[in-house]
């Protein structure tokens, strides 16, 4: 009888994770967060060395083709919860074979058999699921449009848009140890990177740069219980560089030394110029910004108040 | 293959393994819908039967149902009526034609008051044939057909055999073991009647009509021992089951042992069960003490397992009935907790209805015109009608489940076929022209020197340099393949590592990714 009792017990259990996970297919997908509390973001990585146009075109059909392949599961969720309540159905009619006093297990093995096949199914629209994309995508492709008739006819924009992610160990810059033998990893994420060269005959390059720090995890001994304790990860902030470059065209511009809407100090929405040289015929300035995430409006306006710099020569 | 085809394609090669399994199960008859019953037709209180028999006792043309326990002898009619009852003092009785009147008779060996007696029951009237015997408590008696003629033999506690004549004069005994008599029975030796005997002890010996020993054995303590002609060649095969689980088929004519097998617990009933319906082989089923269930086919020469099963506790009684009327039998068991069960030929297990008390004996006959299972357990005696019902088509049911299966794995396979494929997440957005080569070439080598000025600054260092310096690189080979792709003129400057496939400034050494060093 035990050993029924326990073969019923672990039957129940499996049944009941083949329930949950066909339920969890079925529902809307929620937002999925990382280890440490960041949302799951589409990792996608673009190489740009187009014109304005060919490159906006390309973003907004990957963005379409992201929301095509979602849209096209979301239609079929339910579709393995059903097939699910259909094998129960098969089962229940050996049950009531069984209450006739007959013994059968044919329906069984085909509701056994239909939840293979969802399972099955439910794998297939699960790996059809798409992350969202992130903010900085569609800032990004403003950024473009916003430029695009700025830059010289028939040039393109270079650089590349990196959205796999700020925290990957590919990206830890350094690491550094406390007093306490803890390990802090130190990120450097170039997400952006532009060159373009300007209807002006200025060449302009432009770095959006994330960094960030977290603790890596660790092992603590306890000082009320003695035992070794592991303690997570833990994240410890993150900020936004805007390195910017501007090649002034000598023939066009004169570039000046000071000016009252772009200087050193100077907050211009999220960002605070932090450095800012104006020899050698450029304009170099990194702005900071202690905020995750920039707009890209926020972008647009420093390019624009560094503009100020650069006065019109005479006619 | 497109992928839109793949699933399809999947789905086909499932949906012919699930349709060749569901024919499978249809055709060979796996599938089926079967039950067994019983009604109880009358039930009378018998404690602890130890025998039983529906057969004609009483002289007229109706079946009585004999039953004998450990202190009386009772004759029930086809209604439940008792037609006799006595008691008597450890009796164990035999039915044979002992007055030669073509009818059996209900021979009862037991303690009377002037000591060991027999006494014989014909048509319900009582006639002692001997008295004050030389032997011990009783545990087996038999009427065996000799060829000199039949003789009545008697078995006791100690494993003294004692034969009579039809006139109750001693004619021989014999000494099996030194423990009770647990098996005595007819065995053939060339067609003619020999007694097979065995004691508890594990002592079994094959005796002639003049008590002669033709061969004798030893083996494990033993609880049963039965003699059957499987092969109606004349000669009869003895089956042992033994306290440990030895199961022994011996040759009745020289002893030789024919079959042997550990059962794994010790045998408590053997009985034989024409389970096939084919009457040139025949079967016997084997039950054990733990509640095993095995049943054979024997062949002339040698036993074959046909199928195993279980009850739920020591299988006391196994009888061959015959309850579909399909010309075979179905082997019912009753177990020691009052289970009761009908095993079919294929040993698939039905079980009727439960009983209070352990199963101590089964039979089946006619009683009133009406074929009955008669079941005794320690507390009453019921007589059932027991039926059979099967549900007409069931066996195509596999085909229809498996045409379900098939049709959902085909709208599955139609709706992952629908579905597209995901956009590739490293895209490259690139202008073909020289002009926007050689800039983003340009741009690419800019880039390099940044993340060579950031490491020399110490900004980056380690892993995130290399990952990046790597990527760098990559895109200026894609570059150089975009060149030469076009058909512009391109001085090559990156090479691909052998080893790690990462790419390289040409003139390097070693490949800064994995260590290999290269020759360039």
């Amino acid at each position: 009888m035990e050993a029924l009792i326990c073969v019923g017990a672990i039957l129940l259990v499996l049944v009941l994770i083949i329930f949950f996970y066909f339920l969890n297919t079925a529902r809307k997908r929620v937002s999925e967060t990382t280890s440490i509390g960041k949302k799951q973001l589409l990792p996608v990585y673009i190489s740009l060395a187009d014109k304005p146009t060919s490159i906006i075109q390309g973003m907004n059909k990957l963005r379409l083709d992201v929301q095509k392949t979602e849209k096209a599961g979301d239609k079929w969720r339910w579709i393995p919860m059903l097939i699910f309540f259909g094998g129960i159905g098969l089962m229940l009619m050996d049950g009531i074979l069984f209450l006739l006093g007959y013994f059968s297990f044919v329906f069984t093995g085909g509701g056994i058999a239909l939840w293979i096949a969802a399972i099955v199914m439910a794998r297939g629209l699960r790996k059809s699921d798409s992350y969202d994309l992130s903010t900085r995508y569609n800032g990004t492709r403003d950024i473009l449009h916003t430029l695009r008739d700025d830059l010289k006819p028939g040039s393109t924009y270079l650089g590349h848009l990196d959205l796999t992610g700020s925290l990957l160990p590919t990206k830890v810059a350094r690491t550094a140890k406390d007093a306490q033998n803890r390990e802090t990893e130190y990120f450097r994420d170039e997400w952006f990177a532009l060159k373009a060269k300007l209807y002006d005959g200025n060449i302009l390059r432009v770095s959006g740069i994330q960094k960030s720090k977290k603790r890596k995890s660790y092992l603590k001994r306890s000082r009320i219980s003695g035992k070794m304790k592991s303690k997570p990860e833990k994240f410890k902030g993150t900020a936004h560089d805007l390195k910017v470059r501007i090649v002034a065209n000598p023939d066009v511009y004169k570039i000046s030394k000071t000016s009252p809407t772009f200087k050193e100090g100077l907050d211009i929405g999220k960002f605070t110029v932090s450095q800012l040289s104006a020899e050698g015929g450029m304009i170099s300035f990194v702005a900071n910004s202690p905020f995750e995430e920039v707009e890209h409006e926020n972008v647009l306006q420093v390019l624009k108040s560094a503009y100020s710099l650069l006065q019109r020569n005479a006619a | 293959m497109s992928r839109k085809v793949i699933p399809f394609v999947v789905a086909f090669v499932l949906i012919c393994l699930v349709m060749v399994v569901a024919a499978v199960f249809s055709f060979s008859g796996l599938a089926t819908a079967e039950k067994f019953g019983s009604d109880v037709a009358w039930s009378q209180p018998y404690f602890t039967a130890e025998s039983m028999k529906v057969i004609n006792l009483m002289g007229d043309d109706q079946d009585e149902l004999f039953i004998q326990n450990t202190e009386n002898v009772t004759i029930f009619d086809g209604s439940g009526n008792i037609l006799f009852s006595q008691d008597y003092q450890f009796p164990k009785t035999t039915l044979g034609d002992v007055n030669g009147d073509n009818r059996e008779d209900i021979v009862v060996f037991y303690l009377g008051d002037l000591g060991y007696s027999v006494d014989v029951i014909n048509s319900g009237q009582v006639s002692t044939l001997a008295k004050s015997l030389s032997i011990g408590n009783p545990a087996r008696v038999a009427v065996l057909r000799f060829n000199s003629g039949p003789q009545i033999v008697l078995g006791d506690s100690s494993g003294l055999l004692l034969s009579l004549s039809l006139g109750g004069q001693p004619l021989w005994g014999y000494k099996v073991g030194s423990e009770e008599i647990r098996g005595l029975d007819d065995a053939r030796i060339n067609g003619q009647v020999h007694l097979a005997s065995a004691s508890h002890d594990g002592s079994v010996v094959v005796l002639n009509q003049d008590g002669q020993r033709v061969w004798n054995t030893n083996q494990e303590q033993l609880r049963r021992m039965r003699a059957f002609d499987f092969n109606s060649d004349g000669n009869s095969e003895i089956l042992t089951g033994g306290e440990f689980g030895a199961f022994v088929v011996y040759s009745a004519t020289d002893g030789t042992q024919l079959y042997t097998q550990s059962m794994g617990q010790a045998v408590s009933e053997i009985r034989e069960v024409e389970l096939n319906g084919e009457p040139s082989s025949r079967e016997f089923v084997v039950g054990g003490k733990d509640g095993g269930v095995w049943a054979f086919s024997f062949n002339g020469a040698t036993a074959n397992q046909l199928w195993s099963g279980s009850m739920s506790d020591k299988v006391n009684e196994i009888s061959g009935i015959d309850v579909d009327g399909d010309g075979a039998e179905e082997a019912v068991l009753g177990d020691d907790s009052g289970g009761v069960a009908v095993f079919t030929g294929d040993g698939s297990r039905n079980n009727l209805d439960n009983h209070s008390t352990g199963i101590m004996r089964i039979d089946v006959g006619r009683l009133n015109g009406e074929r009955y299972v008669v079941i005794a357990d320690n507390s009453k005696v019921d007589v059932n009608k027991v039926n059979f019902n099967s549900i007409p088509g069931f066996q195509y049911t596999p085909l229809v489940v498996g045409v379900i299966v098939s049709a959902v794995i085909l709208i599955i396979a139609a709706i992952l076929a629908s579905i597209p494929q995901k956009p590739a997440l490293k895209v490259s957005f690139q202008d073909k022209s020289r002009e926007s080569l050689e800039a983003e070439r340009r741009m690419l080598k800019e880039s390099i020197a940044d993340v060579e000025r950031l490491r020399k600054s110490g900004e980056v260092t380690g892993d995130a340099y290399l990952a990046r310096l790597k990527r760098l690189r990559g895109d200026v080979a894609e570059n150089e393949t975009a060149f030469k792709a076009a058909g512009f003129p391109i001085k090559v400057e990156t090479i691909q590592c052998p080893n790690c496939g990462g790419t390289l400034e040409l003139g390097m050494d070693k490949c800064e990714y994995c260590g290999q060093v290269l020759l360039s």
